[in-house]
């Protein structure tokens, strides 16, 4: 391998800086990350060696096995590298490798390292609010070997609930409706997500806690008005019209000319004077309540229009109403993840 | 002819006395029903016979009116006292007391079927024909505005019975109306304007030959009322 590809291998390796907050405490490793990263691959291997038969940490064993990953990687000692990544990997499950800063051999040996353990990796159970037994709770997480997965749920009250059971590999997603058997709603509480693998001697788990909370399930409120309709006016004044003044007209007319028509000849002519003036009155009041604006008059139509909507309001509220009523009775879940506190073993 | 007089009478207070007790009586209290009292003006043109009786006076009265559902009443009572438009035939004034009670059904539209009674007594009793008869007849109201009815009625006059003796034919005895009433101050205060005419083909016997004797009556009055 030429020395410029060395130097862009390099540049594509990560630093120890870039593997998390912690830092290596073995003095040892630190001088064979040292030796790593000034290309001196032979003393990086002898003393990434050494460093392993000393008491280590997790998180410095990590490193030692990780370092001694990407040094056989660098000498083209495949086998040794996925060796050194396959212990890396039963150390820190979760752990990838970025692939755009290692180097397609190490990416590699890495990749094939996790096809010949069996972990379970990337267990992640999603925030969810829902309404129980009208939701589920989505949980995914990737198996790297064929083998049976078990899930199970355990804590709280609930003691130890089997929710899954599968053959696979790869990703699985799951969807827990998180009910009791008896198809109530799971009580609240914390409890952890137990991911069971096991293929031949092989077995692997790992968990997630979770927190399920339980809350009132929102009600729908009531309604005043449905939208795009609006109640209209019942009354409305008709346009003005002489037929105030016409009708007093006829009724004084008539009154005044059955008197005189009525009236015996032998008694003389009849007397209009009385007649005439309430006639007269009347008359008057028919001219001012022509001149006036008219009285609003029941408009039929809007009547009715205001009557459907309103039953049409009143059907929609009864509905809310029974709708409420099997809200007050139902259970709103929200499940979330609690911090991680462990790996799998 | 007395008895004829008190057997009217006696129907007259009667009905006075049923319409009080059911304006009073607790189980059939005001809440339901609307009731209007009032005093009015009256002025009216009496002529009997013949031209030469012919009055003209004025006097005071009361109205009051009950409604409830499509039932209705007016009572009207009037005294009007009436002087002789030509002093020198002899004549001389008299005391017209009149009492008009009608009861209305509203039939339909601004229809309503009325029937009620009228009696009127004049004092001095022989200056001028004292009469009783029910009424039978029609009415039509309008509403001309907010709160200006206007109505118009006629009718049958059934049975006249008159103090000097006499019959009036099936047809003979009817009587025309025209009412306007002005509500204020939300129907607390009605101003009320009411004309009635009433005639009476008389006839009274002489011996074999029936003479004509009629009786015709022009009463208007002006009042207002207060609403219950």
């Amino acid at each position: 391998m030429r020395h410029s590809t060395w130097l862009l291998l390099l540049a594509l390796l990560p630093s120890p800086s870039a593997l998390g907050a912690q830092t290596i405490q073995n003095a040892i490793l630190r001088r064979a990350q040292q030796a790593f990263d000034n290309l001196e691959y032979r003393q990086a291997l002898s003393l990434g060696q050494a460093s392993l038969r000393e008491r280590l940490n997790g998180y410095d064993r990590a490193r030692a096995y990780e370092l001694l990953g990407f040094t056989y990687s660098g000498m083209d000692s495949i086998l040794k590298a996925v060796d050194a990544f396959k212990q890396v990997v039963l150390l820190e499950p979760e752990r990838d490798l970025d692939p755009n800063r290692t180097s397609p051999k190490a990416l590699s040996a890495f990749q094939v390292a996790l096809t010949q353990i069996l972990v379970i990796r990337q267990l992640r159970v999603d925030s969810v609010s829902f309404i129980g037994g009208q939701g589920a709770v989505p949980i995914r997480y990737t198996v790297t070997q064929p083998s049976r997965v078990v899930m199970r749920i355990t804590g709280g009250t609930l003691g130890n609930m089997r929710i899954d059971s599968t053959v696979a590999t790869g990703q699985v997603n799951i969807r827990w409706p998180a009910r009791l058997p008896s198809g109530d709603p799971v009580p609240p509480g914390n409890y952890n997500v137990i991911v069971e693998a096991s293929v031949g001697q092989n077995s692997f788990s790992t968990s997630q806690a979770i927190r399920v909370a339980h809350g009132t399930v929102d009600t729908v409120a009531h309604l005043t008005s449905l939208p795009g309709y609006t109640l209209l006016a019942e009354t409305e004044v008709p346009p003005k019209s002489w037929r105030p003044m016409g009708l007093a007209l006829v009724y004084s007319g008539v009154a005044l000319a059955g008197t005189s028509a009525l009236s015996n000849g032998n008694l003389g002519s009849a007397s209009l004077r009385e007649g005439g003036a309430i006639g007269g009155g009347i008359i008057l009041a028919g001219f001012i309540m022509t001149l006036r604006k008219p009285a609003p008059q029941p408009a039929r139509g809007n009547i009715l229009y205001n009557q459907l909507l309103r039953e049409q309001i009143a059907r929609r509220n009864t509905e809310i109403a029974q709708e409420n009523t099997r809200r007050r009775q139902q259970v709103a879940l929200t499940v979330a993840p609690l911090p991680r506190t462990g790996g799998g073993r | 002819m007395r008895a004829e007089r008190w057997n009217v009478g006696t129907m007259e207070w009667l009905t006075v006395l049923v319409a009080v007790v059911l304006s009073i009586s607790p189980s059939v209290q005001l809440s339901a029903q609307h009731v209007s009292i009032g005093p009015q003006v009256a002025f009216g043109d009496y002529r009997e016979v013949s031209s030469d009786l012919h009055y003209r006076g004025g006097g005071i009265g009361a109205k009051a009116t009950l409604e409830w559902k499509k039932l209705s009443a007016d009572i009207v009572l009037s005294k009007v006292k009436y002087k002789p438009t030509d002093a020198q035939n002899g004549t001389s004034q008299f005391n017209a007391s009149e009492v008009d009670v009608r009861v209305r059904y509203w039939i339909t539209g601004p229809v309503s079927a009325e029937v009620g009674f009228l009696n009127r007594k004049a004092d001095p009793e022989f200056e001028a024909q004292s009469v009783g008869a029910i009424t039978m007849g029609a009415r039509m109201a309008y509403l001309l505005g907010p709160g200006v009815h206007m109505s118009l009625n006629g009718g049958l006059l059934f049975g006249a019975k008159y103090s000097g003796g006499g019959t009036t034919s099936g047809l003979g005895a009817m009587q025309l109306g025209l009412g306007l009433i002005v509500d204020a101050l939300k129907s607390r205060v009605r101003v009320t304007g009411d004309y009635g005419f009433q005639r009476f083909s008389r006839k009274t016997g002489d011996g074999g030959a029936a003479l004509d004797a009629p009786i015709q009556q022009s009463l208007g009055r002006i009042g207002f009322a207060i609403g219950f």
